[in-house]
């Protein structure tokens, strides 16, 4: 019993490890200079340095600020066209070909115009991350909000709750699990987007920091960086998730971690 | 209908905005894109750019999904590579791939090489999870009427569950479709000589907004042409499936 327990995380940790060997034996075997393949050693050195010193917890505040502001604006803004879409025939009429419509340009290019818009500074990505954001929100909301029960929908009309009312208390619980997977969606997307603009264009943040590191040959540091990035993603997913459950109670995800 | 006539609406006042003297000098007005656009299609200013774009997004595109596909299917059908492969596919699919760019071009240099792998590997994720739940929903039924009327186990996957995992593996290679593009600009923003991210920068730092907006336009038709090509390439392969398309 144990045993198996013990076999089954082995397999799950399997390739993780192996990469993990394999690294350090390429970085030891003195084969390839430390600058381009350095050792686990250093980046953990590295990564201490990172997570003891002021400056480099600034550009981590930097580029959460920044892509979390922008997925918060989306999801209010998204969720709010979406409900509208989903419950107004003519909503869905005027708003539905311009998303879908749009939907698969990517909106990156036009990173260079809100930069002349909004200035290099934080504006101009936290108006990126928003766009990019508010389609996989706006389209999932879109499908909750039609998919709702129609009793529902008819008790709440005949016991006299209003149109808002019915809106806030019916539709959105209703749709909340497609809202959920829309911004579970989007969550990653705005790192990407944060990470992308701040290695383009940026004097901070932790995109900056790995061209920075890059440019000056640290790559233990850049390897640091990059491994905080991923397991912030990490971390934020997670408790994307958490909150998800929290909120959406009743129905339970579908073994997307379940293991 | 009334949709396009918003879209018509929205473009009308963009080119009164841009039309007023006072606008700024960034700002150009529709119809002076479109004609930008033809000029630059008839000196040849753009499409040699285009030319090297696609040949960086679509190898890697297709390699990235192609592996992402096959591998999801398997692991979705097979337990001992279930249990090894997803759970570190999982675990990294919200890392964002392109901090891996200066790493992979510190190995295999900055040429067009890191760039197909960075968006291959970007690819890979959304392809491999889609299909992975695309097989493991496959009707339980269907499998075990096939092993009884004696199929193989390679007709099963083939014949079973290859069809059942269509309509997720084709979510996933639109969503990678689209991540494709985002990566493939990303990077040509990034480092490069050519591609339409290039030139969309080169434009930017140079003051030419004429070209600026003819390379974004280029950008957008691009990803809405294979967007429609990919929905057409569904149509065709899913025509047995009722019209739950888009």
């Amino acid at each position: 019993m144990t045993r198996s327990l013990v076999m089954g995380v082995l397999r799950r940790l399997s390739l993780v490890l192996a990469g993990l060997t394999v690294w350090e034996l390429v970085a030891r075997s003195g084969m390839f200079s430390p600058i381009i393949v350095p050792s686990l050693a250093r980046i953990g050195r590295e990564l201490w340095f990172l997570a003891t010193s002021a400056g480099s917890l600034v550009e981590v505040w930097q580029s959460l600020f920044r892509g979390l502001s922008g997925l918060a604006l989306a999801s209010v803004v998204g969720v709010t066209l979406g409900v509208v879409m989903g419950r107004s025939a003519v909503a869905a009429a005027f708003l539905s070909p311009m998303f879908s419509g749009t939907y698969p340009i990517p909106k990156i290019a036009l990173f260079p115009i809100f930069i002349y818009l909004f200035g290099i500074g934080s504006l101009a990505k936290v108006v990126l991350v928003f766009l990019e954001c508010l389609y996989p929100i706006v389209v999932t909301t879109h499908a909750g909000s039609r998919a709702v029960n129609r009793v529902l929908l008819w008790s709440a009309a005949n016991m006299g709750a209003s149109r808002g009312r019915i809106l806030a208390r019916v539709v959105v619980p209703a749709a909340a699990p497609f809202i959920f997977a829309g911004f579970r969606i989007a969550l990653p997307i705005a790192m990407v987007v944060v990470i992308i603009t701040e290695m383009i264009s940026s004097a901070d943040g932790l995109g900056y920091l790995v061209m920075y590191s890059l440019a000056s040959f640290k790559t233990d540091r850049m390897l640091a960086a990059v491994v905080v990035i991923s397991l912030l993603g990490l971390a934020l997913d997670r408790l994307m998730v958490a909150l998800r459950d929290r909120l959406v109670f009743w129905e339970r995800l579908d073994s997307y971690y379940a293991e | 209908m009334i949709g396009w006539g918003l879209l018509a609406a929205v473009l009308g006042l963009w080119q009164l905005v841009a039309t007023r003297p006072e606008h700024p000098e960034f700002v150009l007005s529709p119809v002076e894109i479109g004609v930008h656009f033809a000029a630059a299609l008839r000196s040849g200013e753009l499409l040699p750019h285009v030319g090297a774009s696609l040949l960086r997004s679509l190898p890697g595109f297709v390699l990235g999904s192609a592996i992402g596909v096959i591998l999801g299917l398997l692991a979705g059908v097979a337990r001992s590579l279930d249990q090894m492969l997803s759970p570190v596919v999982f675990l990294t699919y919200p890392v964002p791939k392109i901090v891996f760019l200066p790493i992979v071009m510190l190995w295999i240099g900055i040429g067009d090489a890191s760039k197909i792998v960075i968006i291959a590997l970007a690819c890979f994720y959304p392809c491999f999870v889609n299909a992975y739940y695309g097989a493991r929903s496959t009707p339980r039924i269907m499998v075990w009427a096939s092993l009884n009327m004696g199929a193989r186990r390679s007709q099963v996957f083939g014949k079973i569950v290859v069809p059942s995992a269509l309509p997720l593996v084709f979510a996933g290679l639109r969503v990678s479709l689209a991540l494709s593009f985002i990566l493939l600009f990303s990077t040509e923003m990034i480092n490069a000589r050519s591609g339409l991210g290039f030139l969309i920068r080169q434009a930017e730092s140079s003051l030419r907004f004429d070209l600026m907006y003819v390379s974004i336009v280029a950008v957008a038709a691009l990803g809405y042409a294979s967007d429609q090509l990919l929905l057409l390439a569904r149509r065709r392969v899913l025509a047995w499936q009722a019209a739950t398309t888009r």
